[in-house]
């Protein structure tokens, strides 16, 4: 999980922010509050009933029922009354929090798509989707519980403080001065409970995590005879869970009685009070004992009250965690004024590009990724860019399929700018195929089907023809409707780097970006590829990040990148010729896959650490 | 696991009988805490029943006569106060005790259960593994253990309730029969209602749920994928898929805080309106002198503390169908047998072999043969690369040596001493790499350095910044898959194996490393029988063996160079790699792929 960096904005702005970006909440809140107001006057009917009966309707031994019937029909219908309008209350509420919860989850589900591909890496993938799912959850935990409680029990306490008011203001003054301890004592309480219960969660991950190295790793762990050694961990890890979970639950269980304990001392004050004054000033029996009553109801929310302010708290936090992602800005903007890519085979040209990436918002100096990089590239060319991690020819691949925009120059698709190419012009005419081959947990038709949504089965067959791939889909037991599973793990890495090229390929795509998959493959799935490839990149422009030597073979031209800068340019037998940087690579590469070869000393370093 | 399921003609019934049993097996583990936990509760309720005499007598005895009398005695005054306060504190010291003690039951039973857990799942042997997916069974250590335990807090608590309904009830009856009947027959009404309202809500709380697992899922692929999403241009569409499932999210939740309005509204308007009852009915009794003042507000403040706890008994009874099912799966583990140790059974090699197979005979899943009469003598220090297409038997060979499973017919030999097993992809727990290389064993800080060197690991360890107490993992840093592949194997290393399996281990690596590790493997362990599935040519001329296997049967054996004479097969397979770059002198003779 990512921590905000820089100020941060406070609760208050944070939760006026929310409420001004949720038009829904807003909508007839006024209404909403009155009716909980009335709706929590039903729960003071009963003190004020029997008050009204013991003074006016039990008089010196008599009992007046006139008069109790009549306090019967009027208690009945103000219940009734109140029970409607706080059904309506809780209703409103919950129909407006949950759709101003659903419409901000959309938004923000909108706005991480239309990120720059740059803000999105795979440790900020977790964060993403914790943004969609658990903070949009405490939200949403939020008005079922705090927001609600905030509403009824507010409206409640409020009451009752006036009823007690109005019967007795020395009393009421008993009950509400025994209000404050309580609730910094239940504050207290309740602070080390929620720093308990984190330590408790952390320890729960802990030992859910070991569960599952001691389930993932099983083979490697009885290859070793280690089984016993992680189970004992294991348990340490579930010893460890429990204790603080019991501590938690210890601290919860004196947090909840307290209420009782303050309960009682108030009541007993109040009798003991209200006695020694007696009926001298003003008081009347009715009014004591509608006053113990109301006693429990006014310190019953109480306790709740400290329980909401921490989800109050963790609310904003999420809110605050949301708002900074709706803050980050979307990818490369839409042209104000789009410009139409010319019809047929597209060019490239990339002028002088230079990119780095950004660290909080600036571009590091220090570390540029692309440094004046320039090569015009025509129409149906096949270009490969070779180059060791880190030379920049990832990088190049994705500006060139405008997933950001260099810092410095231009690069130009048919003669025109990416920066004036709408996007939906641009997705049309230019397809990337990612190193990882990325695949939805659904049929390989479905997966082949995203490319262009409508295509039939038999467009699909016909891309497989095309690919010279029939005999693979053969293999496979139920052809194109074939579950991938999920990540398409139910596939081989090979097949998934097939049914990726044919998802391209379903495209038809003017220009092609290709990620080579670094991964290993036995011989034959590769050969097999590399004449997909072949068949897949004919007639279009292509760039093919290269892992592989044979690629750069069979392109037209390599480029090759070294420190994000273009080092070499021509085609391979010129560079070898040449006896440069490239030359060496090539002679290292032909050495390891020769049937009778030794490996040479590679210069390119395949290993890359990223933290 | 394997009990047939008799149906049941009163399912009800039995489902009751689950329950009991589920709670009496549970209650066993930890028995005492449990009990306090229930004592605690009781204390509660009989507690809450007093504090409504203690009521009565305050307004009967010293509110009354003060102030229709004028006066009262100070002590009376006193024991009333000190009876309030009294009771209130012994009945927050039933709760205290029941929440710690229910805590402790809950917590321990939980830890002793997954526990058990833990252990069965470690004992079964790897077959038992493969044939359940391994999501699934780490559940059952956690999720499933702590849904059942989940049927136990709300026990003590529920105890209590039932203790409280019948006191109260009793006591009512006794202050005064009529009103008292009037009163005790709201209870079923109020517990209906509670049940009622409990039942229909989880309805909507278990679809949101899982709209919500729906759309956690659907989120993280589609955030994952979003370079494929964003290449297609689909983010638009990715939006619609992933909001209508918000939606239905969105759909369930109003359902059920609709339904919650309502009932929240009918759960606080019924005990009202009962109470209103029973003041018309208490001022008939009062007048007929059958009831005092006191005695009538006794009674509305016994039912008013009353709703509360009744609610306990809904909540009890929804954790329930919850607890049945992780407790069935939890089950499972535990009853199933523990399978045989498949290393056992292996036989001793004669003295001249490391690793021998006779006739060995492997099925996948019992239809699909996987190796047929695979037969191999494999020479003590020798290094041998095992060579085949995907599908052709290399790893299955390595798990029998490994004694990870047994052969279906034949026999498997081993020299007595240690094996060890690296696979191609490489395990590392989230802890130190000293963990991870010593792997429960105790190894000095030279054997580790020394096992890192022979597997070219060196360099990179002593660039991380806490060497070889760098933490590995989600907390941790991330290693590249190369440098994993050295961890794992310097974990081999360090043990001094007799026998060392290698599964593909090093084609993380280029082929120059790859080619120091064989190397350093020769020097470091020249007593160690080495087999090792290999891909790249070059690493395959470094052994001194080569077996290739084809269709789960040993093809041919001999040098490298021996069977790239003797095998077409073998040479299609090598020349594959060179025949694709040979194409582009020669375009046309690209080889038809599929010729396995």
């Amino acid at each position: 999980m990512d921590t905000e960096l820089g100020d941060r904005p406070g609760a208050a702005r944070t939760l006026s922010r929310g409420v001004q970006e949720s038009p829904i909440l807003r909508q007839g809140f006024g209404v909403t509050l009155l009716l909980a107001v009335v709706g929590a006057g039903g729960r003071v009917v009963i003190p004020v009933v029997l008050q009204q009966a013991i003074d006016h309707g039990f008089v010196r031994g008599t009992v007046k029922m006139g008069v109790i019937v009549l306090l019967a029909v009027i208690s009945a219908l103000t219940i009734v009354v109140a029970a409607l309008c706080q059904r309506a209350a809780v209703r409103r509420l919950g129909l407006r929090s949950e759709g101003a919860l659903c419409d901000l989850r959309v938004r923000v589900i909108e706005h991480i798509h239309r990120l720059s591909v740059a803000d999105h890496n795979e440790e900020r993938s977790g964060a993403m989707v914790a943004r969609v799912t658990s903070d949009v959850e405490t939200l949403a935990d939020f008005f079922a519980w705090g927001g609600l409680a905030w509403l009824l029990d507010g409206a409640l306490m409020l009451i009752v403080a006036a009823v007690m008011l109005s019967y007795d203001w020395l009393l009421a003054i008993i009950a509400l001065a025994v209000a404050t301890p309580l609730a910094l004592v239940l504050r207290y309480v309740q602070r080390r409970l929620v720093a308990m219960y984190d330590l408790a969660r952390g320890r729960n991950a802990a030992f859910f995590g070991s569960v599952t190295e001691l389930v993932t790793g099983h083979e490697t762990l009885r290859a070793y005879g280690a089984g016993p050694v992680l189970s004992l961990r294991t348990k340490q890890l579930a010893k460890q869970r429990a204790d603080s979970f019991v501590r938690a639950g210890t601290i919860g269980a004196f947090l909840f009685p307290s209420g009782e304990v303050f309960s009682s001392l108030t009541v007993a004050a109040v009798v003991g009070v209200g006695v020694a004054r007696g009926p001298g000033a003003g008081l009347t029996a009715g009014a004591l004992i509608g006053f113990v009553f109301l006693t429990y109801r006014f310190l019953e929310p109480i306790a709740e009250f400290t329980e909401v302010l921490d989800q109050t708290q963790s609310a904003v936090a999420g809110m605050r965690r949301l708002f900074s992602v709706l803050d980050i800005p979307i990818g490369p903007p839409e042209p104000a004024r789009p410009v139409s890519l010319p019809a047929g085979p597209l060019s490239i040209d990339i002028c002088d590009v230079t990119f780095g990436y950004r660290v909080r918002g600036e571009i590091d100096p220090d570390e540029p990724v692309l440094v004046g990089v320039a090569a015009a590239i025509p129409a149906g060319q096949q270009v490969a860019l070779v180059g060791s991690t880190g030379s920049g020819k990832t990088t190049l691949g994705r500006l060139v399929a405008r997933f950001a925009d260099p810092v410095a120059g231009q690069i130009r698709l048919g003669g025109v700018p990416l920066t004036q190419v709408a996007n939906a012009d641009l997705r049309d005419r230019l397809v990337v195929v990612p190193q990882e081959p990325f695949l939805f947990d659904d049929t390989i038709a479905a997966n082949l089907v995203f490319a262009v949504p409508g295509r039939s089965l038999a467009d699909l067959e016909r891309a497989v023809a095309a690919l010279d791939l029939d005999d693979w889909l053969d293999t496979l037991p139920d052809g194109l409707l074939t579950k991938v599973g999920e990540r398409g793990n139910q596939l081989s890495a090979g097949e998934r780097q097939l049914v990726s090229l044919l998802r391209a390929s379903v495209a038809d795509p003017d220009v092609l970006i290709l990620d080579e998959a670094t991964s290993s493959v036995d011989a034959m799935t590769e050969v097999r590829m590399a004449r997909a490839l072949e068949r897949l990149a004919q007639g279009r422009t292509t760039i093919a990040i290269a892992h592989r030597l044979s690629t750069a073979m069979r392109a037209d031209r390599v480029l090759v990148l070294e420190n994000g800068r273009l080092i070499e340019d021509g085609p391979h037998g010129t560079l070898v010729d040449a006896g440069g940087h490239y030359a060496s690579l090539f002679a290292a590469w032909v050495s390891s896959s020769s049937v009778g070869g030794t490996a040479l000393p590679v210069v390119d370093d395949d290993d890359e650490r990223s933290r | 696991m394997n009990t047939p399921t008799v149906p049941s003609p009163r399912p009800r019934v039995e489902r009751w009988r689950t329950a009991a049993r589920l709670v009496r097996d549970l209650v066993r583990v930890h028995p005492k805490p449990f009990a306090v936990a229930t004592a605690g509760a009781a204390l509660f309720a009989v507690c809450t029943v007093a504090s409504s005499v203690v009521l009565r007598w305050v307004i009967d005895h010293v509110i009354d006569p003060r102030f229709n009398d004028g006066h009262v005695a100070v002590s009376t005054v006193l024991t009333g106060v000190g009876l309030v306060v009294g009771i209130g504190l012994v009945r927050a010291v039933g709760v205290v005790v029941r929440r710690t003690f229910a805590g402790v039951a809950h917590w321990r039973i939980a830890e002793t259960v997954s526990g058990q857990v833990v252990d069965h799942l470690v004992a079964q042997p790897l077959l038992w593994h493969q044939q359940r997916p391994t999501g699934d069974l780490a559940a059952r250590a956690g999720v499933d253990v702590d849904a059942s335990v989940d049927i136990l807090s709300p026990l003590p608590a529920s105890t209590g309730v039932v203790v409280l309904v019948v006191v109260s009830a009793a006591w009512l009856l006794y202050i005064d029969l009529p009103l008292g009947l009037f009163a005790v027959c709201i209870f079923p009404v109020l517990i209906g209602l509670n049940l009622s309202y409990q039942h229909r809500v989880d309805r909507f709380y278990t679809a949101a749920q899982d709209h919500l697992g729906r759309l956690s899922a659907a989120v993280h692929e589609s955030f994952e994928g979003v370079q494929v999403v964003k290449s297609f241009g689909a983010e638009a569409r990715e939006t619609e898929r992933l909001s209508s499932i918000a939606w239905d999210l969105r759909d369930a939740r109003v359902s059920a805080v609709l339904l919650r309005g309502t009932f929240e509204s009918v759960l606080d308007a019924v005990p009202a309106l009962a109470n209103v009852g029973i003041i018309v009915l208490g001022a008939l009794r009062i007048k007929s002198g059958d009831l005092t003042v006191g005695e009538l507000a006794s009674m509305i403040y016994m039912f008013t503390l009353l709703v509360f706890p009744l609610r306990m008994i809904g909540y009890a009874l929804s954790t329930l169908p919850h607890a049945l099912a992780g407790w069935g799966r939890v089950r499972e583990i535990l009853d199933d047998p523990v399978g045989a140790d498949p290393a056992v059974a292996r036989g001793v090699t004669s003295d001249m072999d490391g690793l021998s197979f006779r006739d060995v005979s492997y099925r996948f899943e019992s239809d699909r043969p996987v190796l047929t009469n695979v037969s191999l003598h494999i020479p003590r220090g020798a290094t041998v690369a095992l060579v085949g297409t995907t599908g052709s038997g290399k790893t299955t060979i390595l798990r029998l040596a490994a004694g990870l499973i047994g052969p279906d017919s034949g026999s498997v030999a081993v020299r007595p001493g240690t094996c060890a097993l690296v696979l191609q992809e490489a395990f590392l727990l989230a802890d130190t790499l000293r963990q991870n290389i010593c792997f429960g064993q105790t190894y000095d800080d030279a054997e580790a350095w020394e096992a890192l060197d022979s597997a070219e690991g060196r360099d990179f360890v002593e660039e991380l910044p806490n060497g070889l107490d760098t933490e590995v993992g989600e907390r941790g840093v991330s290693l590249s898959g190369g440098q994993r592949q050295r961890i794992a194997l310097a974990r081999a290393l360090v043990r001094r194996p007799d026998l060392l399996l290698l599964d593909d281990t090093t084609s993380a690596l280029d082929p120059a490393t790859e080619a120091r590790v064989v190397a350093n493997l020769r020097t470091a362990l020249s007593d160690a029988t080495v087999l090792m599935v290999a891909s790249r040519p070059s690493t395959i001329a470094l052994a001194d063996h080569v077996i290739f296997l084809s269709d789960g049967a040993v093809a041919a054996s001999g040098s490298h160079d021996e069977l790239l004479e003797a095998s077409p097969l073998y040479r299609a397979l090598m020349e594959a790699f060179e025949l694709d770059r040979g194409a582009l002198a020669n375009p046309g003779s690209l080889p038809k792929a599929g010729a396995d």
